[in-house]
C-alpha cells in the first residue's frame, strides 16, 4: 500500500464523501422522496385559513385548487431528481461567479462550491433555498480556509442588508456537510506536477506554462459544477485537467511514476534517480526494499498503471461536459429563461414552507429549544401571543404547526444529536 | 409398630432386670447374662437354660411357644431390642445369599432392580404375614440352590478385598510413622551440624594468625565447604520442621522466572504509518516560477517560511490518492453507507432538530 495513498483513505473528504456514482445516485434519490413526503405532509395538513389572507401561501394552497378555502389543497408538482440536479449545477456555476465577483481565492471559491453540492446531496433543493445557501457557503468556505470577512461587509458584497440572512443558515450548511469542513483540492498538487515536470528537463518551459495556466482554468470551473469531487480523488482530477490541457504531459508523467518492471532474477529494483534525496530514511527503505519486489509492483507497477490511466480518463470524459467555456452557457440569459426559470416556478410551488425562510426558521427553532430548556408551565396561550406575527406567515397557530410537524416524523428518527446522528 | 404380634409373643427388653421364666431378678443373681435363641426370640437367664435344655431338646418355656428348642442354639443378644436383633439376622442371613456387586451387572437400572428384590424379599421376611414369610423363604432356598457358585465367588472376591484395604491401610500408617522418625532424626542431625560448625569458626578464630581479617558469616549462612550436604539437609529440615529462619536467602515456591519483556522501541507518535513516499522523490531541483518570486520576499523570509515545506505537500497532493480508486472502494461499503447520508440528511430537513444558538 502506498504510503500517499493510505495518506489519503484518513481523509474525512475519502472516508464521507467519497462515493460510487450509483451510492451518490441513491443518495439523491433518497434525499428527493423524502423531502417530497415531508413537504407534502406539510403541504397538505397546512390549515386552510391561510388562503384569503396571505399572498405568499397563496400560490401554495391555491396552486392546483379553484377552491382557496376549500378543503386540503391538492398536492403540487415535485422536483424530480434530473431537474435538481440541474437546478444544483446551475446555482454552483452562479456560486462561483458570485466568488469571482467577490474576488476570492481560488480555493475558497472551491471549497465554498464543494460544500454546496455536498450540502444537496443530502438535502433536498425543495426544502432549502438554494439562492441564500450559495452565499451562506461563500461566506463558511471563506472561513473554512482561513480568509475571516466581517460579516458585515460580506453582506454588503453581496447586496444583503441583514448579515442574519447569511448566518441563519450557517449552522444548517455545517450540519449538512456533516462537519467536514476540509476540502483537498487539486491546486497545489497541479503545482507540484509542474514541478515535477520541470524537474525532468527536456520539455519545453513554455509548453509547461501554458498548460498550467489552462488545466488551472479547468479546475477552477469543471469539478466543481460536476461530481468529480465525489468520484474521483484530487489527484485524478488534476491529471484528468491536465490531460485536456496538454495529454503528453500527463503520459510522460505517468510513465515516470510507474516505471517499475518486476526483475526476472532476484537483482534489486531500477530506480531512475540516484540518491540525491537528502532523507536517511528512504536509503534504509531501499535497503529493505530490495526483497519488496512485490510490494513495489503494487504501488508503482504496470497493472496499477493501466488502472490509473483508465481512471483518469474516465475522470478526463466526465470534466469535458463541463468544460469552461460553458460557463457562459450558464449564465446565458436565453438558456436561463428555456432552462431554468421553469424549474424555478415549480420550485417556488412545491417548496418547504416551513424551512423556506432561514431566517425564521432560525428564529423558531430558538424559540423552540428556549421553551424546552424552560420548565414545562409554560401554557401555550403564551407561546402564541409571542409569535403572534409570524402565525400569519406559517398559517394559522405557529405552536401546534410546529408541533404536529415534529410529530410527523416520516421515516427517520428524531435526531437530539446536533451532529446529526450516528455514522 | 407391632410386627412381633404375628409371629407369636412379644419380645421383651432383656436388659430387664428379672427372668421372665424363673423371675430371678438381678440382685440375688448379679452376674445374671440373658441369652436368646434365634428360633423363637424368647429370652431367659443362663440359669434357665441350663436347667431346661441341658438333658436334651425342649420346649420352649414361654406360654403359647410351642417350639422345640436346643441347648447350642443359644446365644447371647448383640441388641437391646429383640426385634432388631430379628431383623438383623435375617438380614445377615439374605446378605450371605444375595451378595452380587454393582460391577455384576450391566446397568444401573438392573442393580436396583435386584436390590429392590432383595428388599422386598428381607421385608417379607422380617415382617410379612405367615403366607408371605414361608413363599419367601422358599424363594431364598430357590436362589442359593440356584447360584451356588455364584455365591462362593463373590464371598471370596469380597474376602479379598477386605484383605487388600486392611493391609493398605496399615501400610500407609507405617510410613507416616516413619516419615516422623526421618523428620526428627534430621532435626537433631542439624541442630548437631550447627554445634560442630560453630565450634569449628571458634576454633579458626583462635587460631588464625595476627591482622588476618575474618569474615564472619551470616547467620544462616554456611561454609561452602560442607555447603551441599548442608544445605541439602536444611531444606529437608525446613519442609519438616516449620523453623523461622530470617537469614535464609532461598525462597521456596518461586516460579520460573519470566523473561525480560522485550524492549520496545521508542514511541512512534504515528504508529507505524510511513511517511516515506514511494511514488516521488523530494529533491533539490524541484521548483516553480510563481514560488520563486517568494524566495527574496522579506515577508515570508524572516518568518522562516519553509519552501521546502511547500514542494513537500505540492508533491505528495500530486499523488496521493493517485492509486485510490473510489468505485471500486465505495463500492464495498466502506464508510458510511448510501441509504444512511440520504436519511440522515432528508431527516434533518424533515424533523425539527435543535439549533445550537450561536
Amino acid at each position: 500500500m502506498a504510503a500517499e495513498d493510505s495518506r489519503y483513505r484518513e481523509s474525512s473528504q475519502f472516508r464521507q464523501w467519497s462515493f460510487s456514482p450509483a451510492q451518490l445516485a441513491s443518495m439523491r434519490d433518497k434525499a428527493n422522496t423524502l423531502a417530497r413526503t415531508s413537504i407534502a405532509d406539510r403541504l397538505s395538513t397546512s390549515p386552510p385559513n391561510n388562503a384569503g389572507t396571505n399572498p405568499m401561501s397563496a400560490p401554495t394552497s391555491s396552486a392546483n385548487t379553484p377552491d382557496p378555502d376549500g378543503g386540503t389543497p391538492s398536492l403540487p408538482e415535485f422536483l424530480t431528481p434530473a431537474e435538481e440536479a440541474l437546478l444544483v449545477t446551475f446555482y454552483t456555476s452562479e456560486l462561483l461567479r458570485a466568488g469571482d465577483h467577490a474576488e476570492m481565492g481560488d480555493e475558497i471559491k472551491a471549497t465554498a462550491a464543494t460544500f454546496f453540492r455536498r450540502f444537496y446531496v443530502t438535502n433536498s433543493i425543495m426544502t432549502y433555498p438554494p439562492q441564500q445557501m450559495l452565499i451562506v457557503a461563500l461566506f463558511f468556505g471563506c472561513k473554512a480556509e482561513g480568509a475571516f470577512p466581517r460579516i458585515t461587509d460580506f453582506a454588503h458584497t453581496f447586496g444583503k442588508e441583514d448579515p442574519q440572512d447569511i448566518l441563519a443558515g450557517e449552522f444548517l450548511l455545517c450540519q449538512g456537510i456533516r462537519f467536514c469542513f476540509d476540502v483537498k483540492h487539486p491546486f497545489r498538487a497541479l503545482r507540484g506536477a509542474m514541478m515535477e515536470l520541470r524537474k525532468l528537463g527536456d520539455i519545453d518551459a513554455s509548453r509547461i506554462d501554458s498548460a498550467e495556466r489552462r488545466a488551472r482554468d479547468i479546475l477552477r470551473f469543471s469539478p466543481l459544477v460536476t461530481d468529480a469531487y465525489f468520484h474521483y480523488t484530487p489527484s485524478q482530477t488534476m491529471y484528468a485537467a491536465l490531460s485536456h490541457a496538454d495529454r503528453g504531459l500527463v503520459e510522460r508523467l505517468i510513465q515516470e511514476t510507474f516505471h517499475y518492471v518486476a526483475p526476472p532474477t532476484n537483482s534489486g529494483p531500477d530506480t531512475p534517480t540516484a540518491s540525491s534525496d537528502t532523507s536517511t530514511l528512504a536509503a534504509s527503505r531501499r535497503d529493505t526494499n530490495k526483497g519488496d519486489d512485490g510490494n513495489k509492483a503494487a504501488i508503482i507497477g504496470a497493472y496499477i498503471r493501466d488502472k490509473v490511466l483508465g481512471t483518469i480518463e474516465a475522470c478526463r470524459d466526465m470534466l469535458a461536459k463541463e468544460m469552461p467555456e460553458r460557463r457562459e452557457h450558464w449564465s446565458n440569459k436565453t438558456v436561463i429563461k428555456a432552462q431554468i426559470a421553469p424549474l424555478r416556478k415549480k420550485l417556488n410551488k412545491c417548496h418547504d414552507p416551513d424551512r423556506w425562510d432561514l431566517v425564521k426558521l432560525q428564529k423558531v427553532r430558538r424559540e423552540q429549544a428556549l421553551k424546552k430548556s424552560d420548565s414545562e408551565d409554560g401554557e401555550p396561550g403564551d407561546r402564541v401571543a409571542s409569535s403572534e406575527g409570524d402565525a400569519s406567515l406559517f398559517g394559522g397557530d405557529l405552536a401546534t404547526a410546529q408541533r404536529d410537524a415534529k410529530r410527523r416524523k416520516v421515516g427517520a428518527k428524531g435526531l437530539d444529536d446536533p451532529f446529526g446522528g450516528a455514522l | 409398630m407391632a410386627p412381633g404380634t404375628a409371629s407369636g409373643a412379644a419380645l421383651p427388653l432383656t436388659t430387664d432386670d428379672m427372668c421372665p421364666v424363673c423371675k430371678t431378678i438381678r440382685y440375688l443373681n448379679k452376674d445374671m447374662e440373658f441369652l436368646i435363641n434365634p428360633e423363637c426370640y424368647h429370652s431367659m437367664c443362663s440359669n434357665c437354660v441350663n436347667r431346661l435344655f441341658n438333658d436334651g431338646p425342649n420346649q420352649c418355656p414361654y406360654a403359647g411357644c410351642n417350639r422345640t428348642l436346643r441347648r447350642k442354639g443359644f446365644r447371647s443378644a448383640f441388641f437391646g431390642d429383640l426385634i432388631v436383633e430379628r431383623e438383623v439376622d435375617i438380614r445377615r442371613r439374605v446378605a450371605a445369599v444375595f451378595n452380587q456387586a454393582e460391577d455384576d451387572f450391566e446397568t444401573l437400572r438392573d442393580y436396583n432392580n435386584y436390590l429392590q428384590m432383595v428388599e422386598d424379599l428381607t421385608f417379607d421376611l422380617v415382617s410379612g404375614t405367615e403366607g408371605k414369610r414361608h413363599a419367601a423363604e422358599a424363594q431364598l432356598q430357590q436362589w442359593e440352590a440356584e447360584h451356588k457358585a455364584d455365591i462362593e465367588r463373590n464371598r471370596k472376591a469380597g474376602r479379598e478385598a477386605d484383605e487388600q484395604a486392611r493391609r493398605r491401610l496399615t501400610a500407609e500408617r507405617e510410613a507416616a510413622r516413619q516419615r516422623r522418625i526421618e523428620a526428627i532424626k534430621e532435626a537433631e542431625d542439624e541442630k548437631l551440624e550447627r554445634a560442630r560448625s560453630r565450634e569449628a569458626e571458634l576454633d579458626t578464630l583462635a587460631q588464625a594468625p595476627e591482622g588476618q581479617r575474618v569474615q564472619l558469616k551470616r547467620r544462616g549462612q554456611t561454609s561452602r565447604a560442607g555447603g551441599a550436604a548442608v544445605s541439602a539437609v536444611e531444606t529437608a529440615v525446613n519442609t519438616a520442621v516449620a523453623t523461622a529462619d530470617v537469614g535464609r536467602l532461598s525462597i521456596r515456591g518461586l516460579k520460573e522466572k519470566r523473561k525480560a519483556p522485550m524492549p520496545e522501541g521508542p514511541y512512534d507518535p504515528f504508529g507505524g504509518s510511513d511517511f516515506v513516499p514511494s511514488r516521488y522523490k523530494i529533491s533539490e531541483g524541484l521548483a516553480h516560477p510563481q514560488i520563486e518570486k517568494y524566495r527574496f520576499d522579506q515577508q515570508h523570509i524572516t518568518g522562516g517560511y519553509s519552501f521546502d515545506g511547500y514542494t513537500a505537500r505540492a508533491m505528495f497532493e500530486a499523488f496521493a490518492g493517485l492509486g485510490v480508486f473510489i468505485e471500486d472502494e465505495k463500492e464495498v461499503g466502506i464508510g458510511m453507507s448510501t441509504g444512511q447520508v440520504a436519511t440522515i440528511g432528508a431527516g434533518i430537513a424533515t424533523v425539527g432538530d435543535r439549533m445550537e444558538l450561536d
